[in-house]
């Protein structure tokens, strides 16, 4: 494949997400298979980048969570082609995250938009869903030895639960990495409760997942 | 310990070093903005320090007497405001003398309130009713006590059953009182129950307060129960706003400190008492002439307002701790009225819809409509539904949030005198007119307008004309091709439009309307768009035959407005109807007649509480009904305008 074609493609997968196009999504993921070009390039450097474009256009306000709801929509047409050939590869998740509401709280939006941005980024992520006791996020994180736990609560109330979450995990596993987020979380309460890291707000949620995303390519 | 003065209020006092400024301007009684509850995520809160030694108070007030600079802070202040010392005082601890400025905006404001419901027909039939007896003096041969002579006597005149209760106060001078009285006296007997006041002679007057407990406004009616008038109405804000803005800041503001509740209960406690002082003074009365007090609130302030704990309401399950109606004596929740009144509060439905929601409920009685599809909404920083008839009536709670309130808006605020309460953009040159609280002209004719901000009846007619000019698209984001001054980008970048050009405020900059205002106007719309679907759904109901918008500001709100954003689904503007504040009018009802509190003990437990935030296609609807008035749902009463918006 000439670089001139893997450029048109890559942009091909990336437009489909900004655009929320769910057939092109999939035309172009065909393509790229056909035409042999490595799924990994195909979904990191197309679906991705489009994925990160959509974080863009959310933190400037643009597009707001029915777009991004879409773009998901088309990143997941996508990705659903492309990551089995990923696995038959042999390719090995990036990680693995054990993610879930706190009890409690049955708002869910927010984590689902960081967890679909980890599944685009490889990872396997162990959805626990909302209102999750607290002593289950430590029993999946030892069951799955993720490395990371994000936990997510949209109320001031809920949040308060997390400080034990944190402490119950730290005891168990001190190795385990801990995100938390929601919009009543500021970095004063991550660091109040002993969290790694934290997403700002639900309206930053898709750019902090982005930036977790990156800090823990680092890692 | 350092000193503290608060301007323009003038307050000061020594506060404990480490306090932040927030906590401090509290225990100084000054009132602060504070939508969050001081966890640093709303930007209310903002204060100017004054730098300098001030010979008049005697003290030296530096920057350096606080503690650094968070990064939180460069969030919500703008370069300038930092060059200016502006701080947010829920970041910011005292470490030294300090003279703070609090900026009008900061500044917790006073509240209009719509007191005027619409008539409505009722029995008088109070809990606490008046029995004027004459009795035979004691004497040797008949040696009945005080209390048996009074309650035969009510027997024997009135048929009150014989069981009759004294509340032990009234006990302690009956012997002097009747005595005095020459045995004719008025005794007045709650719930053909309780003895509760026996007076000297024929006495008619008997006072009863009702108060509706908002999260924001406090709404108090003084009562005539011998007539059934209402004398005196009055209002407050809330003294709990201190402690956080909305339901939530208030309750983790309980579980945070140990004296939360305490604080918090003394507070609206404290307020009440104010009111009921102020209103009999109106009259040239003393509260001690109430005899019964009604309250209705929402669940929280249920909660918090009766001392009960809190924290478990404000979690899933959302459990009460009580449910039923209470009658506590008035003495017990501290409230200084007649020492043996007793304190009234409606019952709960389920979770977050609360005594009010029965207190509408009982006001606009949908359960006697016997065929017609009726939706009442109750919009406040939790909106109520109800949908249904007398054959059935369902009820959720949507998590609106407080932008229709005027809070999370960049220049929102409540309704209060300077904020803009309505909104019109003229199609062609996209210019603004407005109408601010407290004056009849219209801007451009009103010259000087001093406009302080946006209330949420202006919130929601400015988000209605955006898109019927085409400003903004129906998915809620701006178009930046258009041709206007007023449709710019803000300092941050993002899209706004100028409501209101700097010297027509008070407050020295331009008032926008931004990007990031509308999308929480669209988060709180369509909470409310998703549960009213539901509930149909629920009740197989295809069309709503009317809707009746109440609220602290409900019969403010422009109606076609509130259709064309679509805050409910399609109905015939002719039978949409404001009807102001229905709980207040429920919790006067009660008041007035026990009858009402039957009914409301009823309708409380037959009415169907729906959750409808798990529901599993909750998020995909959710997303739909963010657009303007919804992605795909039609609205055929408003098609007129629809197919006009955005055509030049």
């Amino acid at each position: 494949m000439t670089p001139e074609r893997e450029q048109e493609l890559l942009k091909k997968l990336a437009d489909s997400v900004v655009n929320y196009d769910e057939d092109m999504a999939r035309e172009g993921a065909h393509e790229a298979i056909d035409e042999g070009l490595s799924p990994r390039k195909a979904i990191f450097d197309g679906l991705v980048v489009g994925m990160q474009e959509c974080g863009r256009l959310y933190e400037i306000q643009e597009y707001f969570v029915p777009e991004l709801l879409m773009c998901a929509d088309a990143m997941y047409a996508g990705l659903d082609l492309l990551r089995p050939l990923l696995k038959a590869q042999g390719e090995k998740p990036r990680g693995q995250v054990v993610m879930g509401v706190v009890q409690g709280d049955v708002h869910d939006i927010g984590k689902n938009i960081v967890k679909m941005m980890f599944d685009a980024a490889g990872f396997t992520v162990h959805d626990l869903g909302r209102d999750v006791p607290l002593d289950q996020f430590v029993e999946e994180q030892l069951r799955t030895d993720s490395d990371i736990v994000a936990l997510s609560a949209m109320m001031t109330t809920t949040m308060l639960g997390m400080r034990n979450i944190i402490k119950m995990i730290r005891e168990r596993n001190p190795k385990a990495k801990i995100m938390i987020g929601g919009a009543p979380v500021s970095e004063q309460v991550a660091t109040m409760f002993g969290a790694d890291g934290y997403a700002k707000d639900a309206t930053n949620a898709l750019k902090d997942a982005i930036a977790m995303i990156s800090s823990l390519k680092d890692m | 310990m350092p000193t503290v003065i608060f301007q323009p209020s003038g307050r000061r006092g020594l506060v404990d070093e480490g306090t932040n400024l927030l906590d401090a301007a509290r225990q100084l009684g000054v009132d602060i903005e504070s939508v969050c509850g001081g966890v640093k995520v709303c930007g209310k809160c903002k204060i100017k320090i004054e730098t300098g030694f001030f010979e008049k108070f005697g003290i030296d007030s530096r920057l350096s007497n606080l503690s650094a600079f968070l990064p939180d802070e460069t969030d919500y202040l703008n370069e300038e405001e930092i060059a200016d010392n502006y701080r947010l005082s829920c970041c910011a601890e005292v470490l030294g003398d300090l003279l703070v400025f609090v900026p009008e905006e900061s500044r917790g404001a006073k509240q209009v309130v719509l007191e005027t419901g619409k008539e409505r027909v009722f029995n008088l039939n109070p809990a606490v009713r008046k029995y004027y007896i004459e009795m035979q003096a004691a004497t040797l041969e008949d040696h009945r006590s005080d209390a048996e002579r009074i309650k035969d006597a009510l027997n024997a005149k009135y048929g009150l059953p014989r069981e009759l209760n004294f509340d032990y106060p009234i006990l302690r001078d009956l012997p002097t009182i009747v005595r005095e009285a020459h045995w004719k006296v008025t005794v007045t007997v709650w719930n053909r129950q309780e003895i509760i006041l026996v007076e000297p002679g024929l006495v008619q007057r008997s006072l009863g307060l009702a108060v509706d407990v908002g999260t924001t406004t406090v709404a108090a009616y003084l009562c005539d129960l011998h007539t059934g008038q209402v004398l005196v109405v009055d209002s407050m804000m809330n003294p709990q706003v201190r402690y956080g803005e909305d339901v939530l800041s208030r309750i983790t503001y309980a579980m945070m400190n140990d004296d939360g509740l305490e604080k918090m209960h003394a507070a609206i406690i404290d307020g009440i008492n104010t009111l009921a002082r102020r209103m009999t003074e109106k009259l040239d009365l003393t509260p001690e002439l109430i005899l019964e007090v009604t309250l209705v609130f929402n669940t929280v302030m249920q909660h918090i307002a009766l001392g009960i704990e809190p924290s478990h309401i404000g979690r899933s399950p959302f459990t009460a701790g009580t449910k039923e109606a209470q009658n506590i004596k008035a003495r017990d929740l501290g409230i200084k009225v007649w020492k043996a009144a007793n304190v009234h509060t409606l019952p709960v439905e389920a979770g977050f819809v609360g005594p009010d929601n029965v207190g509408v409920l009982i006001a606009e009685e949908p359960y006697k409509e016997p065929e017609k599809m009726r939706m009442v909404i109750d919009i406040g920083t939790n909106g109520e539904i109800d949908i249904g008839n007398a054959k059935r009536l369902l009820c959720t709670s949507c998590a609106t949030g407080p932008a229709l309130e005027g809070a999370q808006i960049k220049f929102g605020m409540r309704a209060a005198p300077g904020a803009i309460e309505k909104v019109r953009v003229d199609p062609e040159t996209l210019e603004a007119s407005y109408k601010i609280i407290g004056r009849d002209e219209w801007y451009p004719e009103l010259k000087k307008a001093d406009v302080k901000g946006i209330c949420g009846s202006g919130i929601i007619d400015v988000v209605a004309e955006l898109f019927k000019s085409g400003i903004i698209q129906k998915s809620g984001r701006f178009n930046m091709k258009l041709d206007s001054p007023r449709v710019r980008k803000g300092e941050d970048g993002r899209p706004e439009y100028v409501l209101a050009w700097a010297d027509e405020t008070s407050i020295g900059k331009d008032i926008a309307f931004t990007q990031g205002d509308v999308r929480a106007v669209q988060l709180a719309k369509s909470a409310l768009y998703v549960g009213s679907r539901y509930l149909m759904e629920k009740l197989g109901a295809q069309n709503l035959d009317s809707v009746t918008l109440a609220g602290a500001f409900g019969s403010y709100i422009d109606k076609e407005s509130a259709m064309l954003i679509g805050m409910f689904p399609d109905c015939d503007l002719d039978n949409v109807l404001a009807v102001g504040n229905a709980a207040g009018d429920g919790d006067k009802l009660a008041l007035l007649d026990v009858g009402k509190r039957e009914e409301a003990a009823r309708i409380a437990r037959e009415v169907e509480f729906v959750e409808t935030a798990i529901e599993p296609d909750f998020q995909e609807r959710f997303a739909a009904a963010m657009a303007f008035p919804h992605s795909t749902d039609k609205f055929p009463h408003i098609e007129h305008i629809l197919a006009k918006v955005g055509k030049k």
